[in-house]
């Protein structure tokens, strides 16, 4: 095993190991505000992580370079994606009270 | 079967939490669960483009991550007004 496998592997499973944190995150997490903190990391570290083990193996090749871009699409999709939810939530709960206090 | 498809399956095991909670939780927390499975399916592509040294499949993994974000704002916005 050469010193870029593994510095790959030791990456790949650091970026696993995050991954399965924060499902575990979302998953016991009670509130769905608190569940959504835990999509950032999910959707941030571990594909950069993952993404840096490939780049690490295979370099800035076609490989690389379009794992490079899908941990890019993920790490900028993903806060919109939680701010929208969130939004979401908000005007479902918020809606909830009003209802409540007027009836 | 090499370390990135080990890698893979071992993160699929992450998809049963994302199950229990799209099958158990309330529907917002549905949703986070579906998000969540959404990003681990495309981490989960891109270890198996990497395990089957096919770079084509690299694509896949792209498109997913393209549409998980269109089909959460879809369903964001549903929970705003409608369901």
């Amino acid at each position: 095993m050469t010193v870029s496998t593994a510095f790959a592997a030791m990456l790949v499973s650091f970026g696993v190991a995050v991954e399965l944190a924060c499902c575990l995150g979302v998953f016991l997490m009670e509130d769905a505000y608190d569940k959504l903190h835990y999509l950032g990391p999910a959707a941030i570290v571990g594909p950069v992580l993952i993404a840096a083990g490939i780049i690490t193996v295979e370099g800035l090749g076609q490989a690389g370079i379009k794992s490079l871009l899908t941990a890019a699409l993920l790490a900028v999709a993903s806060p919109v994606l939680s701010h929208a939810t969130a939004r979401a939530l908000y005007i479902r709960r918020r809606d909830h009270i009003e209802d409540r206090t007027m009836t | 079967m090499n370390a990135w498809l080990i890698a893979a399956i071992v993160l699929l095991t992450g998809l049963v939490p994302c199950g229990a909670l799209l099958l158990r939780g309330s529907i917002v927390s549905a949703l986070v669960g579906l998000q969540m499975a959404g990003i681990l399916q495309t981490v989960v592509l891109l270890l198996l483009a990497e395990g089957f040294h096919r770079p084509p499949f690299f694509d896949l993994a792209l498109v997913l991550a393209l549409l998980s974000l269109a089909g959460g704002l879809v369903f964001a916005r549903m929970l705003e007004r409608w369901v």
